[in-house]
């Protein structure tokens, strides 16, 4: 008898999977031949997409990095990413003030560079005083524990912020080196745009060399497969779970700052939606997967840029669509695409 | 020592941070003796921890060590900024909190004389005392309060005792009474305060009183009259308290029913909003037809007029609880097969996507604008306003809040007791051994999902008669974040934790108006700190605080599996 009542269920979830694929096909093409866009605007499009696929990515391998070793969604981590963009609005303020900004391309290539390096510090001492404080004490809890906890976290970080920074959202202002941008005919690539994408490749694949190549790497590794039997091997299972917060938190301070850049303002609450977006395509990936965390970002990103214009519906609904990816992956292939076949227990 | 200065460390931390937040600007005059108490708890709370093997003098000198360190501290941080802004520095555009008007609040001093830098180390000196006291507070109270060990102070009960608990919340009401007979409605504001806070106290109070009754006609007897003393209410508060017990109430009805999806089926569900808000847009179609250009268009189109609404409060109700719990299967046949944390992931994007859909959906929901002057609820087709001059409109949805509660709390207590509850009982213990004990996993979540949604339903077009006007920002995030934070503070699982957290967490920032801003912050503090010190919440179920306590001290019959019962008891284990 259950073994009909599970079909049941899924042969329910698969038939509403093939009502959902086909009303989607339906609009795009509907939608397609009506509007006729330009080859340019899809390019474009395509572009912005990789752009927000490469932030979305950075931040997005910090939760996947924290599933993979605690099983739980370190929710405040999109807080984490926007402290660092609070802390490298400060940094360029301070560089701005020391006339850094207007020297000479090294000087303002150096100043660029101890701005991201200032906001990923900010992001590791959130994200390691996050850990100590409101994640370890309760390592041995059921579950959900946890999960408020880190609810209660999020909103502790945007609303103090909020409260010590005050409400008017923080400016960046690009200077002059990166402010333009690359023309080709009606193709428009902004050259922050180029940064942020170039620079998110790199960060990921240090991060790769870190886990695969090091011995940090393979403690965590280690620790990530069975915490106990790592720790009766000598691996300190304490440090490795700071490493992995530090880790995280670093690129995602580093996605703040750019962001911060990009989008030219920080909030209190600018880091709420983009850590939504970045869980979303760590889920789409396969969490606890690291390259699937950057394919599943850069996928996200561009469903997200080409979405409502190929479904023909206003840009207000590409958050909505985002989500409606992430309950239709949830459903499907909770693995994710490139995921593991997971546990049911882990899932 | 050691452990002195680190705790003294940590509360110059705490101290920074009540600073840069700007609280001593709120408290004014006040500042000084109020951080002094607040920094004393603290302290309290930390040597009563790590104390436990202390001596006397050793706690004492702990205390004082930890007072004064976080004093210096503290006094060289404020000599700093307040040297800053006599120099004429400008902090306000990074710490926007740290003026002249917070340093004088915490100096005590008027804020001309830091602007003018005329500050005397007089004035520095007395706020390192006032810590330096805390600190020494903080040990006495701990020597105080372990005067006899714990077991020994919960065995030698005060003879009594028990009858005071039980009586003292009719003592509070009848002091509220007696408060309340020399002109009802002609207090000024302060008072009107001091009275609505008397009331949410002596509401708690009988909570406890419930908790402490014996089962049987004891409790029966207690809750009838506290019950009856509640019915009172409505027609002796006046229009501002009663608007803030009605907001109370209909979050109890929330609570109850999110108590139903997280508390009993152990379904993290943080989208619960968009069950209230299906609810309340329902109640608002119907009952503000004109609002809504689709529905007035529609509806002129059938030759309808739209200016009247097209159900009353009564007869809207059957169809905004069918609304919402069509909406809580909706949502719950997607996520059937997920698990804890995804489910709350997906259930916070499902209340975003509602929210969005009714800002978006201009030509429906008349987007941001807004459904305007939605009827209010009668009695018979009467207000009953007309019939007594003694409730206000106000009142009446206070009313009928309390008794929406009282039908939701019963049908939760049938329900609890009832097989669906075992079986959603058995299903947040263990998925697999509950579907191989016969138990229809789907039915049985999707009912939790429906049930839930229902009574969200149910408080949702309550809120919308209450609000008289609703907008989409009504209904953001953070409607699902204080009926999650009440039901876990209150005691997940449990109708009085349920009652006592909408109490203690909408009602009070009510009556605290000036500190108003610090109240998410204050929510979000206190749902971590809950969750290190006391996941079950502070009137919890004895099944919830059974559960989450077996690691500490398993029970006789259970300590062969006791290496690993904390693993997994909300919803399944984990890898």
């Amino acid at each position: 008898m259950p073994m009909q009542k599970q079909s049941l269920s899924k042969s329910l979830t698969l038939l509403f999977g093939i009502v959902v694929g086909l009303l989607v096909i339906w609009r795009v093409v509907t939608v397609g031949m009506a509007e006729g866009y330009p080859a340019s605007f899809w390019i474009s499009q395509g572009i912005n997409g990789l752009v927000l696929g490469g932030v979305y990515a950075l931040v997005a391998l910090g939760y996947t990095l924290v599933y993979g070793i605690l099983f739980m969604i370190n929710f405040a981590h999109g807080e984490v990413m926007m402290l660092g963009g609070i802390t490298g609005f400060f940094a360029l303020q301070f560089a701005a003030a020391q006339g850094w900004m207007e020297g000479s391309t090294a000087v303002v290539v150096a100043a660029l560079l101890f701005i991201l390096v200032a906001g990923m510090l900010g992001s590791v001492v959130t994200g390691v005083a996050l850990e100590r404080l409101a994640y370890r004490p309760l390592r041995r809890a059921p579950r959900l524990v946890p999960l408020i906890s880190a609810i209660g976290a999020s909103l502790f970080l945007q609303y103090s912020v909020l409260l010590i920074f005050g409400v008017s959202p923080h400016s960046y202002r690009k200077p002059d080196l990166i402010s333009g941008g690359i023309r080709t005919g009606d193709v428009f690539i902004p050259y922050t745009g180029l940064i942020i994408f170039v620079a998110s490749i790199l960060l990921m694949l240090g991060l790769y060399l870190i886990v695969q190549r090091t011995k940090l790497g393979r403690a965590m590794r280690a620790v990530a497969e069975d915490k106990d039997t790592a720790s009766l091997m000598g691996v300190n299972v304490d440090a490795v779970i700071v490493a992995t917060f530090v880790l995280g938190s670093a690129l995602a301070g580093a996605a703040g700052v750019m962001l911060g850049f990009h989008n030219t303002v920080v909030k209190f609450n600018s880091g709420f939606i983009p850590g939504l977006k970045a869980f979303t395509a760590a889920v789409l990936g396969g969490i606890g997967n690291i390259p699937g965390a950057m394919f599943g970002a850069l996928i996200l990103g561009m469903i997200e840029a080409l979405g409502p214009s190929a479904l023909g519906i206003p840009t207000e609904y590409k958050d909505i669509i985002a989500f409606s990816v992430l309950v239709l992956i949830l459903i499907f292939r909770p693995s994710g695409i490139f995921g593991e076949i997971l546990s049911e227990k882990k899932a | 020592m050691k452990k002195g200065l680190n705790t003294g460390l940590t509360a110059f931390a705490v101290l920074t941070y009540l600073i840069l937040i700007g609280l001593p600007t709120r408290l004014e005059g006040a500042a000084q003796p109020v951080l002094a108490l607040l920094l004393a708890l603290f302290f309290f709370a930390v040597l009563r921890s790590q104390g436990k093997e202390m001596g006397r003098g050793e706690l004492l000198q702990s205390g004082l060590v930890a007072g004064l360190v976080a004093g210096l501290l503290v006094v060289a941080e404020i000599g700093f900024f307040v040297g800053l802004l006599a120099d004429g520095v400008k902090i306000q555009p990074v710490f926007d909190k740290v003026v002249p008007l917070n340093m004088a609040a915490l100096l005590n001093v008027r804020a001309g004389a830091i602007i003018n830098g005329e500050t005397s180390l007089l004035a520095y000196a007395i706020l390192t005392a006032y810590l330096t006291g805390a600190g020494l507070l903080g040990g006495l109270l701990v020597l105080f309060t372990r005067s006899g060990t714990a077991s020994t102070v919960r065995s030698t009960r005060i003879p009594g005792g028990r009858w005071l608990v039980i009586l003292l919340p009719f003592l509070l009401f009848a002091f509220i009474y007696y408060l309340g007979l020399d002109g009802v409605k002609t207090f000024g504001n302060d008072k009107n305060i001091v009275r609505l806070l008397l009331v949410l106290v002596a509401t708690g109070a009988g909570l406890f009183a419930l908790a402490a009754a014996k089962e049987g006609v004891e409790k029966l007897a207690i809750g009838g009259l506290l019950a009856g003393v509640l019915l009172f209410l409505p027609f002796v508060l006046n229009q501002f308290q009663n608007s803030v017990m009605s907001i109370v109430f209909i979050f109890v009805m929330m609570g109850l029913g999110l108590n139903i999806v997280v508390g009993y089926a152990g379904l993290l569900d943080l989208g619960y909003v968009a069950f209230f808000a299906i609810g309340a847009y329902v109640y608002a179609f119907v009952a503000a037809p004109f609002s809504s250009p689709y529905i007035s268009s529609l509806l002129t189109g059938m030759g309808i007029s739209p200016d009247s609404p097209l159900l009353g409060y009564w007869s809207a109700i059957p169809l905004a609880m069918i609304t919402a719990a069509i909406g809580g299967v909706l949502l719950g046949i997607p996520v059937l097969r997920l698990r804890g944390d995804y489910l709350a992931i997906v259930t916070l994007g499902f209340g975003e996507i509602i929210r969005l859909f009714m800002l978006n959906l201009g030509d429906l929901t008349n987007g941001p604008r807004g459904l305007l002057q939605i009827a209010q609820p009668t009695l018979f087709g009467v207000a009953p306003s007309a019939l007594t001059s003694h409730l206000d409109a106000q009142g009446w949805i206070f009313l009928l809040a309390i008794f929406g509660s009282a039908v939701v709390a019963f049908v939760a207590i049938r329900l609890n007791d009832s097989r669906l509850g075992r079986a959603w009982v058995a299903m947040r213990e263990d998925e697999d051994v509950a579907q191989a004990t016969g138990i229809h996993l789907v039915q049985t979540k999707l009912l939790a999902f429906a049930i839930g949604a229902t009574f969200a339903g149910l408080a949702g077009q309550l809120y919308a008669a209450r609000q008289i006007n609703i907008f989409p920002e009504n209904f953001s995030l953070f409607v699902s974040i204080d009926a999650l934070a009440l039901i876990i503070v209150g005691g997940m699982g449990s109708i009085p934790g349920v009652v006592l957290g909408a109490l203690a967490l909408k009602g009070l920032p009510e009556v605290l108006r000036g500190v108003d801003e610090y109240r998410i912050v204050a929510f979000a503090t206190l749902l971590i700190v809950m969750m290190i010190v006391r996941p079950e919440g502070i009137l919890p179920s004895a099944r919830r605080r059974r559960e989450l306590h077996s690691a500490e001290a398993p029970p006789p019959d259970e300590s062969d599996v006791s290496d690993k019962p904390t693993d997994g008891q909300l919803e399944g284990g984990r890898a």
